[in-house]
């Protein structure tokens, strides 16, 4: 039986390319989401090293093209719940969460926002801005329809509040939609369902908790355009930092850590801060330097010669000192030594998904053992998966850059593609 | 006879409330040409779409403006819209009045006017607009792969089908590549199953033809219809192909050129593929045919010169200390390093030793040893004495790269390797369409990035040339007028994907129609303007700004 379906669970931009090259070839792909929009983890950037190319103007077409083309069924705030069956014959149970907006009649002019009344944490922006309980993560969010949180929103604890239906000139507000159940017959499985940065909490010496710490994605949003701050780097106390340090790689031996990707943010970091503050103290701290890529070397180069200070250290502690950071660190050769800076960045590993062990569960997948998704091991591939049919892309399979992720995204589909020619063709 | 049609959507309220739509559509209706302008709700909409297209119907209308949304929104709507009214698409114009005008000038009174002119230009535009026809074209969709590596091999498997013929030219007498010689790998894996049974199938595979001691000589034409010269034993064969993959692999630095290595000078200094050679052959022995004691493994050589990090070697140089150990176990091992690039070496490897240095000064022989003499990460200065050094040189692209790369008409980056479309959205595809790089001859891999790319490779030809299906290119593709062409080939160094060649006998250029992407480049670079871009000509984008800029002058003009 050649099946014709796909199953790609994971709409970032590995999960996107997927998609968007299966449907070319003209496979029927649902490309399920867990979030209510698309893009993963990339929409969070601004700027992708190591060109600093603007990270929106790269994904927003393969964003449009995946939502206009016929051949790929989104499924967004959705989750896989049951897979059963074998390679060709998978049956897929799928949890969609209803949006309480309509997808067709929305055309995202944002009129409802203002009206309702309940304001609350906004979780894409790492919490540094509110939202409402009727909401789009961010500007540019796509697909551009809001949802509504119905663990937030006054309608749905019983009060009689109907302000963003009020609002919408589209009739698009549609407060009776049901949660629904989804099963699929597909014939193989694509899971892209990416990573997340370990919570600097975890490494205690990089001081994460204090004020004016900050962790990778909330430095990253405070200095997007779209952002909370829109783009203004500002301590809390709304102040302009006139010193920096950046942390990476150091002490967090216990993880796989993906040292050029750690090494290649923190590095994206330094022109962050030198491109919206030229004249800030900046130092970066770091165990090893590496940069392993054709064009990472010049990158690094470039960002040596910005005035800033790199200093290789075996140990760091950063605590709190009155308002300002003190980092205490040691030098090769064992020295101690002293930086104050007011702003500090800590750059973690990646990590996987925090449901990879859940998923890899569902989907009946080996897990490595600091919880990436395994690959399997006979004959030497990056993306397919311990279980026949089933393939790992991207970040859900280790540490990845983009060029990284999109390579493999394009590999399953060779894969799969491969085999149905040859199955079809003999 | 143009006939346009001019409709303004009011998007609720977002385009209705910022902007008075009724004066705009009062002010067009009197331009010439305008066969009727009108305001509408939401014209994406289903009734929005079924409106235009009985109105293009009822009024015969040859021409449309639409005064809405971002193209980026609806332009594919409308397209859609057009061509079921029987319309070109070409000859719609869709001017963005919301996220342009009403979304960004709070006053209703600048943005109406603003939205006027915006308007006022896209009509003026749209009559100078030409209709563009869609091209189909048959394709071929055989396959020419170059490099018979574990990623020219991989490349093959995986296209080959009853469907499709691949022809994989490799130029040694036999196929595997760099690969072959290695005894074991750091990847995973066991290298008989990633190699030999590669080859076996390759060779067995009735869809896959292989020339060894081959090379191509030349290869003419673009996607789906390229023709290869393979050279066999002083025979030219010729093969149809679609598209052609590059898998032509890398060298590794030659350590002779930096002198304090001493390479070539004293004996016992190997390269790491010397010492893989060498131990694929069963030993790793000093000259003196006895096993070394202690070897010092010195890493990053030829970084600061190349400019580049290779990042396989720190991997590869762990599954040399098993190399080494398994001949004998207490052989000691130092690692003279610049910057880890793994964590191979902190993840399980306690038994590694390292050595951080900032450089190597000297290495002279004492007493039949090796003495290293370096700085410490930190500046100090130390030395260590060896039977044998192993040096870890970076990889860089091969020798035939270059000619390679003009023959195949795709440019190298700085550092000499072939350069991809885009490092991040397209890393296995080439400026030329239908040409494509896998594995290192796009910058150092370790085997398994690089089987990662010939099964990209094999999605991104698997999902474009598919049997029995046309291409469609391009239909925004420049054009060269003979009669104004000098000659002087400017064109040639700004077009990016080979499009356009020099015609020597007519000294002028030519634009391929198939292989350009419509970029303009070209068309803003000719001095002699002989260029023009399709839905882009100068006439088209004066129209448009003299309208925007000088409304009162074409006013005038038109009274």
């Amino acid at each position: 039986m050649n099946n014709n379906n796909v199953l790609v669970v994971g709409a970032g931009i590995a999960g996107i390319e997927a998609s968007l090259v299966l449907a070319q070839a003209g496979k029927s792909v649902h490309l399920v989401e867990r979030e209510m929009c698309i893009g993963g983890n990339v929409i969070k950037y601004e700027d992708v090293f190591s060109n600093l190319e603007c990270a929106t103007c790269m994904i927003a077409p393969k964003q449009q093209e995946l939502l206009a083309n016929e051949n790929i069924t989104l499924l967004t705030l959705s989750e896989v719940t049951r897979v059963e069956g074998s390679k060709g014959d998978f049956t897929v149970s799928i949890k969609q969460k209803a949006r309480y907006v309509s997808m067709e009649a929305c055309i995202g002019c944002n009129a409802c926002f203002d009206p309702c009344p309940v304001s609350l944490k906004n979780e894409f922006e790492e919490n540094l801005c509110e939202r409402k309980a009727i909401y789009t993560p961010c500007p540019g969010a796509l697909p551009n329809v809001p949802r509504i949180d119905t663990d937030a929103c006054l309608r749905f604890k019983g009060e009689d509040c109907n302000l963003c239906k009020e609002a919408c000139m589209f009739e698009a507000i549609e407060y009776d939609q049901k949660d629904e159940d989804i099963t699929l017959n597909v014939g193989e499985i694509i899971l892209a369902t990416g990573f997340r940065p370990l919570d600097p909490s975890k490494i205690p010496h990089y001081g994460y908790g204090n004020e004016d710490v900050y962790s990778a994605f909330e430095f990253e949003r405070m200095y997007a355009s779209n952002g909370p701050t829109q783009g203004n780097l500002v301590l809390k106390d709304g102040k302009t930092p006139s010193s920096a340090a950046v942390i990476f790689g150091v002490g967090v031996d216990d993880y796989r850590c993906p040292s050029s990707i750690c090494t290649m943010y923190s590095l994206k970091y330094i022109y962050y801060l030198r491109h919206k503050l030229p004249e800030i103290k900046i130092a970066e701290f770091y165990r090893e330097i590496c940069v392993p890529c054709k064009s990472c070397g010049d990158f690094l180069r470039k960002m040596q010669e910005t005035g800033s200070e790199f200093i290789r250290v075996e140990d760091i502690k950063v605590t709190d000192k009155k308002g300002s950071k003190e980092i205490v660190y040691k030098i090769e050769g064992g020295d101690e030594k002293t930086f104050t800076a007011d702003m500090v960045i800590v750059a973690s590993p990646m990590r996987p998904g925090n449901d990879a062990e859940k998923i890899a569960g569902i989907f009946g997948i080996p897990q490595l053992s600091d919880g990436f998704f395994a690959k399997q091991k006979d004959d030497i591939s990056s993306v397919i998966s311990g279980k026949d049919g089933i393939y790992i892309i991207g970040c859900a399979g280790g540490p990845k850059n983009i060029g990284e992720s999109i390579t493999e995204a394009q590999a399953a589909a060779g894969r799969i593609l491969s085999l149905s020619y040859q199955t079809s063709g003999q | 006879m143009k006939r346009i049609g001019v409709f303004i959507c009011e998007c609720g309220p977002n385009i209705a409330e910022k902007i008075d739509i009724d004066s705009i559509v009062k002010e067009v209706s009197s331009i010439s040409g305008v066969e009727i302008a009108e305001r509408y709700k939401l014209l994406c909409s289903k009734d929005g779409k079924e409106y235009l297209k009985e109105k293009i119907k009822e009024n015969k209308l040859t021409h449309l403006v639409l005064g809405a949304c971002s193209p980026k929104q609806h332009e594919k709507t409308f397209i859609k819209v057009c061509e079921e009214a029987g319309m070109n698409p070409y000859l719609c114009n869709l001017i963005n009045i919301r996220e342009q005008c009403a979304w960004m000038t709070p006053d209703r009174e600048e943005a109406t006017a603003k939205a006027l002119r915006c308007i006022r230009a896209g009509i003026a535009r749209v009559k100078y607009q030409q209709s563009l026809e869609k091209k189909y074209l048959e394709s071929n969709v055989d396959i020419l792969v170059i490099g018979g590596g574990i990623t020219g091999l991989q490349t093959s498997l995986l296209l080959a089908s009853d469907a499709r013929k691949v022809y994989l030219v490799e130029k040694n007498p036999d196929l595997g590549g760099m690969v072959s010689s290695f005894k074991s790998l750091f990847e995973g894996g066991n290298v008989k199953s990633v190699v030999k049974e590669k080859m076996e199938k390759v060779l067995e595979n009735k869809n896959i033809e292989v020339f060894t001691n081959s090379e191509v000589k030349d290869v003419l034409g673009f996607f789906g219809n390229f023709i290869a010269k393979i050279e066999k034993d002083n025979k030219i064969t010729e093969v149809k192909t679609g598209a052609v993959v590059v898998a032509t692999g890398c060298s590794l630095f030659d350590p002779g050129q930096i002198a304090k290595y001493k390479y070539g000078k004293l004996d016992d200094i190997y390269t790491s593929l010397e010492i893989e050679v060498m131990n694929m052959g069963g030993r790793i022995v000093l000259k003196n045919g006895r096993e070394p004691q202690s070897v010092a493994i010195v890493h990053c050589v030829g970084r600061e010169e190349k400019g580049y990090c290779s990042k396989i070697c720190c991997s590869y140089s762990a599954k040399f200390h098993d190399y080494l150990r398994e001949k004998n176990k207490d052989v000691e091992i130092h690692n003279l390093y610049y910057d880890l690039c793994t964590s191979q070496f902190e993840r399980g490897r306690k038994d590694i030793s390292v050595t951080r240095i900032s450089d190597i000064e000297e290495i002279t022989e004492e007493s039949g040893k090796k003495h290293i003499e370096y700085l410490t990460g930190d500046g100090k200065k130390e030395s260590v004495s060896v039977d044998m050094v192993i040096l870890l040189p970076v990889i860089e692209p091969g020798k035939n790269v270059p000619e390679l790369a003009a023959m195949l008409r795709i440019p190298l980056d700085a550092r000499g390797f072939f350069a991809e479309e885009h490092v991040k959205l397209n890393p296995v595809a080439t400026s030329l369409e239908g040409i494509y790089i896998a594995g290192c001859v796009q910058g150092p891999k370790n085997i398994l990035e690089s089987i990662t790319q010939s099964e990209a490779v094999a999605g991104k030809i698997l999902c474009s040339l598919i049997p029995g299906k046309k291409l469609e290119p391009e239909v925004m593709v420049s054009r060269i007028a003979p009669s104004l062409c000098t000659g002087c080939q400017t064109c040639l160094s700004v077009c990016s994907y080979g499009a356009i060649v020099f015609d020597r006998e007519n000294g002028i250029c030519v634009t391929n129609e198939m292989l350009c992407r419509g970029c303009g480049n070209c068309a803003s670079a000719c001095p002699s303007n002989a260029i023009t871009h399709k839905h882009f000509t100068s006439r088209q984008i004066y129209q448009e700004l003299t309208e925007v800029l000088y409304p009162s002058r074409s006013m005038k003009e038109q009274k």
